[in-house]
């Protein structure tokens, strides 16, 4: 039973890690209609920036912050100078895939001659042991939670109740009808890569917190994670993202604790393939992955 | 050593030509985006190297751990392979195939390719897990010995046999109605929909071919190289052969054959005589890069490839442009 319980602990603080990555991937596809493959390789690029800032003696709570600017630029330019002209282009939604993959590619393999092959673990990044019955979190993983929380607040404030959150909302139900609305969505998407981009940095920094090492092949199973709790919620819905988040961390750490934690990602994709064949569209969806390709 | 050189590279070539035609069915035909295209490579691969591996209990080959071990002769593991990469295709085609979006197919595709390197990286007692098979009995090998310069040709001969039994087929079905059907369905789902084609039932048997033909492309790599293993069908080799069609032109077998010559075959040929310079591994973390800008180069300025896909139009129909 403290298995489970402990399990369960764990599970919290990947959930909180998950969340955070899910949302912001989850925006960018329903929102500009981009399924960016490059995410897990932005991801540990900005983990990379963390640990830099982290190396030179300053607080990984503060390289967390550094990490979040990198993602938000590094995303901005990505759409700027690649998805946008592609998409005013034309291209298809498979041929935006195609594109983004590419783009993942390249990032990982930029990034290898720079930071090098080896895995490399943050400074001081446990924090103290913390008890709570049979659940023990260090200070850092209570931190990761509290940083999740605060941010699915901070993005549930944004969509509800701000004019930016409306235009949002507008221009992913409908960018044209948007645009004629007097809508500037070409600013608003400018704005949303921004925000998935920060949101996108600060995941790779907390889910490298949470793992003892990391190396750039762990974009690829970041990747993975983030895309079936996107899937899982119903993809381009921000709110579905947080519920498949919340199963995804709890299912795979509860794997981990009773099976093997190689196959956290298995079992990730277990749960993929089977939202694919029940419920293709996710659990809270709209739109979603039925709809013919447009 | 020369000779080893040209049928090293005639191999390789003939391996890939077959590869990227069999990615052309399905991809540039048909529009399914596969990216675990290098699974069914893979599939062919082990399916032929247990066949034709003894068990591996006999002395000599203990030093790993597999399932099988059949020890059959030359042309029944090469089968096999190609049987084991359609079979596989069922049940992957059967999720992703029937109701997904095509996006939604390219992800679940992608990380279906990851994950099955995954598992059997981690399941050491099933295919030896990291460090792969090694010692795979190379085909015909009790008959001709597989060092001299005679077996190379032999080889090379098998292969290319092969690539053109591969490209008869290949061209049989692009020139077919079912051909035609095929495009007619990656141009305009619902249209080709209405007027009653099947669409679920033509992905999934073009999607089975396509696996047949991928099983064979591992089961020649195999045979020549005598070994395999997880690092040899990473995710990124589908993106190599994502390039070579897009480059070569998708959905014309010429185009992929040309695709084939110029991305695995004249582009690493190319980059090998690059001096190495800089920190370890610099050089093909490179090429890989340039892999990444040849795709989104080729699709921003030449969508269509080095040889496009020639415009099908219906003689008898009133003249004007079609779309």
């Amino acid at each position: 039973m403290d298995l489970y319980l402990e399990a369960l602990g764990f599970g919290l603080v990947s959930m909180s890690v998950i969340a955070i990555a899910a949302v912001g991937f989850t925006m960018q596809f329903g929102i500009t209609n981009m399924i960016n493959l490059a995410y897990g390789e932005v991801m540990i690029s900005s983990a990379y920036v963390a640990y830099y800032i982290n190396r030179a003696g300053i607080s990984i709570w503060i390289g967390m912050l550094a990490a979040a600017v990198f993602g938000a630029v590094f995303s901005f330019l990505l759409n700027r100078f690649v998805y946008a002209p592609f998409q005013a282009k034309g291209t298809s939604l498979i041929g935006m895939v195609i594109v983004s993959l590419a783009v993942s590619l390249m990032i990982a393999n930029l990034l290898l001659p720079i930071v090098g092959y080896y895995s490399v673990s943050y400074e001081n990044a446990t924090g103290d042991l913390l008890h709570f019955g049979p659940i023990i979190l260090t200070t850092n993983q209570i931190a990761i939670i509290g940083v999740a929380l605060l941010l699915m607040l901070v993005i549930h404030g944004l969509l509800r109740y701000t004019r930016l959150g409306k235009a949002m909302r507008a221009t992913a139900a409908n960018p044209t009808l948007a645009r004629n609305c007097g809508i500037p969505t070409r600013r608003v998407i400018d704005v949303v890569w921004l925000i998935t981009g920060a949101l996108c940095g600060m995941a790779g920094t907390v889910a490298a917190i949470n793992s003892d090492s990391f190396a750039i092949a762990n974009g690829a199973s970041f990747l993975i994670t983030v895309l079936a709790a996107a899937v899982l919620g119903g993809a381009g819905q921000p709110y579905g993202a947080m519920i498949g988040a919340v199963l995804i961390g709890v299912i795979t750490e509860l794997s981990a604790a009773t099976w093997s934690p190689q196959y956290k990602e298995v079992v990730a994709f277990g749960i993929l393939v089977l939202v694919m064949v029940l419920r293709p569209q996710g659990l809270l969806a709209k739109r979603g992955a039925l709809a013919a390709a447009g | 050593m020369n000779t080893y050189y040209a049928a090293n590279l005639l191999i390789y070539a003939g391996v890939d030509i077959i590869a990227c035609l069999s990615l052309n069915l399905v991809f540039g035909v048909s529009g399914i985006v596969n990216f675990s295209f290098i699974v069914f490579q893979a599939v062919g691969a082990y399916t032929t190297a247990v066949l034709s591996l003894p068990p591996d209990s006999t002395s000599g080959y203990d030093f790993q751990h597999y399932i099988g071990g059949f020890n059959l002769p030359f042309p029944i593991p090469w089968i096999g392979g190609a049987l084991a990469g359609g079979l596989l295709a069922i049940p992957v085609g059967f999720v992703v195939l029937r109701k997904l979006r095509s996006d939604y197919q390219a992800i679940a595709l992608l990380v279906m390719s990851v994950i099955a390197n995954t598992v059997i990286t981690n399941a050491d007692k099933f295919l030896n897990g990291a460090a792969g098979l090694a010692l795979v009995p190379q085909p015909l090998s009790t008959q001709v010995d597989p060092s001299t310069d005679a077996y190379y040709y032999l080889y090379v001969g098998i292969t290319a046999v092969a690539v053109v039994i591969v490209l008869i087929v290949a061209n049989r079905i692009v020139n077919s109605p079912y051909g035609r059907s095929l495009r007619a369905m990656r141009e305009r789902e619902l249209a080709a929909t209405a007027i009653g084609k099947n669409p679920v039932a033509m992905k999934m048997t073009v999607f089975i071919v396509g696996g047949v033909i991928a099983g064979l492309s591992g089961a020649i790599l195999v045979g020549f190289i005598a070994l395999w293993a997880p690092s040899v069908w990473l995710y990124p080799e589908t993106i190599i052969l994502f390039a070579a069609v897009i480059v070569g032109g998708k959905g014309n077998n010429i185009g992929a054959i040309l695709g084939a010559l110029l991305v695995p075959v004249g582009f690493e040929e190319v980059t090998r005589f690059i001096p190495p310079i800089g920190p370890v591994g610099l050089i093909p973390a490179l090429q890989w890069v340039a892999i990444g800008l040849l795709i989104i180069g080729f699709l921003w300025f030449r969508p269509d490839g080095v040889r496009p896909e020639s415009r099908r139009v219906f003689e008898g129909g009133p003249a004007r442009e079609v779309r």
